[in-house]
């Protein structure tokens, strides 16, 4: 078992992690709001560390915001179209540089995954979610502990 | 100027692409390391590479590893762009062979700032 | 969301700036009040600007005037800004510098304008790199109109944002280290850097005498009379064979003609006139 990571990491860090991310990447105008959620319906994304500490950052967006949000990081206009993928791959980005921010806070030394989109397994007891809301959406970044059998899932892309 | 922008986001490669295109770069996209040595493999030899680190394939240390071994590449300046940001991983990718680090999350502003230090700036952009 | 800002209030902001700071804050500038002001604002409570301005105007109170001032007057910076002044301090300026003073003479260099320290660590770390015991020999005073600003130069702490404007890569991992979410300037550069509050528009404690003083982006702030009477008492803390550095925009020419631009590197400085 690894330390829980309530004792490494309290929630202003996380926020503030999270604020640098979105003034750097949504806009400097971008206010992330810490508090509220959770996330009612959302879409997540997440990525794994591995080291002294194994588990996963998530980032859950409600649904209402993707669009804005992927809109906003890609500098697109309200009018221009989104191609499909475009909605995950921010979400896969956000998750990738909060989960590298938040790895580097973290005892090292650790490697970090390839972000993922869908349904993120189901944390365990040892888990800290941080609301924060963005433009009047909520939405969350959950900093779990790896469970203790790994979740199956199938592999759907295989890497040589 | 050229720039090759390497990551597998195509979010990220869109904003670094067009933060270098405001510079007056000619830019090529990759989504991994092994996809930006076929590039160079074409003989199109950029000026700049923009380097993720953690992708599919080829990560970007093995790409820098893999420019640095070989002398017909010694003009490509390498940078990396990452959310990697332990001062251990930046020395890693230092000894590694890359020239500049920037951390993500960036601003233009930070991109600016390297790439005067680089002496990559092109004359007459406002840093 | 943000409403524009009263032309009366901003005429009253004005004012207060150009009274503590003499700092000009041009017509057209209502969007930067706005920005930089709205959080003082929310920090205590009010909905925007307008009511902060209200508020001071119906009850004065310094502290708060010296917070609006300072969320004024301070800027954004990056290492190694306009990059020519700190080649040329190694290049061309204390290689002159040594040639003219006794070994082991100590060097005082004024990062006079320091915002949160970033040009007085780059000098820091430029000499520590290059002048053999700088640790011993190289003193950098570093003032600032803000005390916010002077308390963060002394931290030494900087954000990741920070870190990653223009401080070269291999600077960052031989002279900083990572302190939770910041990073931290080695204690031996810390310990080059003595700072503290000073407004260069009024009359200046003793300091110095000064080798080298890094004025820059502060003159195009102010006034032209002020602008004389900031380089004129700048001169009086400085060595007579030492070294200004001005921002590139800036110039000590139809202001002040008790100084000489000498070309430096590739831009230029200033050094007194003889007999000035």
């Amino acid at each position: 078992m690894s330390t829980p990571i309530a004792t490494l990491l309290d929630d202003e860090t996380v926020s503030a992690v999270a604020a640098e991310v979105w003034s750097a990447l949504v806009g400097a105008d971008e206010v992330l709001v810490p508090g509220r959620g959770p996330v009612a319906e959302g879409r997540s994304a997440w990525v794994g560390v591995e080291g002294p500490w194994s588990g996963l950052v998530v980032l859950t967006c409600s649904t209402t915001a993707t669009d804005d949000l992927t809109r906003a990081v890609l500098q697109l206009a309200p009018t221009e179209e989104l191609e499909a993928d475009d909605v995950d791959d921010v979400l896969r980005e956000l998750a990738n540089i909060l989960g590298g921010n938040v790895k580097s806070l973290l005892p090292g030394p650790s490697t970090l995954g390839l972000p993922q989109t869908g349904t993120p397994p189901h944390p365990g007891s040892d888990v800290r979610p941080v609301g924060a809301t963005w433009r009047g959406h909520p939405l969350t970044i959950t900093v779990q502990g790896a469970t203790e059998a790994p979740a199956q899932h199938p592999t759907t892309e295989v890497t040589s | 100027m050229r720039a090759l922008v390497i990551d597998d986001s195509r979010a990220m490669r869109r904003i670094v692409g067009s933060i270098l295109e405001g510079f007056g770069y000619q830019t090529r996209p990759a989504g991994h390391g092994r996809e930006a040595l076929d590039v160079l493999e074409e003989s199109w030899i950029p000026d700049l590479a923009c380097i993720d680190w953690n992708m599919p394939v080829m990560d970007g240390l093995q790409f820098v590893s893999a420019v640095r071994a070989n002398p017909a590449w010694r003009q490509v300046t390498l940078m990396m762009v990452t959310t990697e940001s332990e001062h251990g991983q930046i020395v890693r990718a230092l000894a590694a062979g890359a020239h500049e680090y920037v951390i993500k999350p960036f601003t233009a502003d930070a991109i600016a700032d390297k790439l005067a230090l680089l002496g990559l700036l092109p004359q007459g952009v406002p840093a | 969301m943000s409403t524009a800002l009263a032309p009366t209030a901003f005429d009253w902001v004005c004012q207060l700036v150009r009274r503590e700071s003499a700092i000009v804050l041009a017509p057209g500038k209502e969007y930067l009040v706005e920005a930089r002001l709205l959080p003082v604002a929310r920090s205590l409570g009010l909905a925007g600007v307008a009511e902060l301005v209200d508020r001071v105007r119906a009850r004065p109170d310094p502290a708060l005037s010296r917070r609006i001032v300072e969320a004024l007057t301070t800027n954004e910076t990056s290492w190694f800004r306009d990059g020519d002044p700190f080649t040329a301090l190694t290049s061309t300026v204390v290689p002159a510098l040594q040639a003219a003073r006794r070994p082991g003479e100590v060097l005082r260099i004024w990062s006079a304008a320091c915002s949160s320290g970033q040009e007085a660590y780059t000098v820091a770390m430029l000499l520590a790199d290059t002048l053999p015991g700088a640790a011993g020999r190289v003193k950098i005073t570093a003032t600032d109109l803000s005390r916010e600003m002077v308390a963060r130069t002394r931290a030494g702490l900087f954000s990741q944002l920070e870190v990653n404007r223009g401080l070269p890569a291999s600077m960052l991992v031989r002279h900083f280290s990572r302190v939770g979410t910041e990073w931290e300037v080695a204690p031996a550069l810390r310990a080059m850097v003595t700072a503290s509050e000073l407004n260069l528009a009024a009359p200046l404690p003793r300091l110095g005498p000064f080798d080298v003083v890094y004025l820059r982006n502060v003159l195009i702030y102010f006034d032209p009379a002020t602008k004389r009477d900031v380089l004129q008492r700048v001169r009086r803390l400085m060595r007579p064979d030492g070294w200004l550095f001005l921002g590139a925009a800036e110039t000590t020419l139809g202001v002040d003609d008790t100084w000489e631009r000498v070309p430096c590197g590739r831009g230029s400085a200033y050094r007194p006139t003889r007999g000035a």
